[in-house]
């Protein structure tokens, strides 16, 4: 049995990924700061409704997600690390992993959604949950395209299409998840933490 | 147990306390300053490690890091001199 090749070492001053996918991720963290800048003027003009939001939330459905989605990410981590040693078998199962874990998301936001509509809590309960909503739906929605993206990913790994010379889709795919990832980093505290 | 996995320990770690700040349920400087700190610590975390950014192009680097500054500076911005934003966000 030959042992498997040592992964490369990583250069420097390197672009991860494409040059695609980082003007996609420039536009969503644009996008984002934008989306901030709504929760913080509706914060600044009312503060009673953010000081008392948070309570009625489901925190065990934000931090679930939140671990979840770091989850998969360390997955993508690792697939990129197995990519870059030519194991293509294991980079396919951590993707795959990716997947699995980043389809909790969307499975925690509709119990959350079904258990806050329980509680009276819809779009129309407040300016916080409003805001809420606005927020978390179109972090979902970003994450989707992500969802999409990984599986693609994956069935070009499926396929042989990745080799340790050239892998530049699933790095790109990671790095877009990784940024879905940071930006839920900011969200989950701002709904659930922060008064 | 190897760097990728201390990271995500760490990360889910301060996921933790987090969430458990957030379960005292009081509005203070501290709070914010901890949650702050906690959106910056826990995004280099991810953008350092996980997209192994060190290594990466200066420039796509300095715009991660940007983010990282700004929001939480919101964070802090929004906490202190609310009144400030208010006023400024309001159309008479």
């Amino acid at each position: 049995m030959t042992a498997a090749p040592p992964a490369p070492s990583i250069a420097r001053d390197r672009l991860p990924g494409n040059a695609g996918i980082w003007v996609g991720i420039f536009c969503v963290l644009v996008e984002f700061l934008l989306l901030f800048c709504v929760y913080f003027v509706a914060k600044a003009h009312h503060r009673e409704a953010f000081l008392t939001g948070p309570d009625k939330l489901a925190t065990v459905a934000g931090v679930a997600i939140t671990v979840f989605l770091l989850t998969s990410g360390y997955c993508m981590v690792k697939a990129v690390e197995a990519i870059r040693r030519d194991e293509r078998r294991a980079t396919l199962r951590w993707v795959l992993g990716a997947i699995a874990l980043g389809l909790a998301y969307p499975v925690i936001k509709f119990f959350e959604i079904r258990w806050n509509v329980a509680h009276g809590i819809d779009g129309e309960a407040g300016i916080f949950y409003t805001t809420y909503y606005y927020l978390t739906l179109n972090h979902l929605v970003h994450v989707t395209w992500g969802l999409f993206g990984l599986l693609w990913v994956a069935a070009r790994t499926a396929m042989g299409m990745y080799s340790r010379e050239d892998y530049s889709g699933l790095e790109a795919a990671a790095m877009y998840w990784h940024t879905t990832d940071t930006i839920w980093l900011v969200i989950f505290p701002f709904f659930y933490v922060l008064r | 147990m190897g760097h990728a996995e201390k990271i995500w320990l760490l990360l889910i770690g301060l996921t933790g306390a987090g969430a458990w700040l957030g379960e005292t349920g009081h509005s203070s400087w501290t709070l914010a300053f901890v949650v702050a700190g906690l959106i910056a610590l826990k995004g280099r975390l991810v953008i350092d490690h996980y997209m192994e950014m060190t290594s990466a192009k200066p420039r796509l680097r300095r715009v991660l890091y940007a983010f990282l500054a700004i929001v939480p500076t919101m964070v802090l911005v929004s906490h202190g001199w609310s009144d400030v934003l208010r006023r400024l966000t309001t159309i008479n």
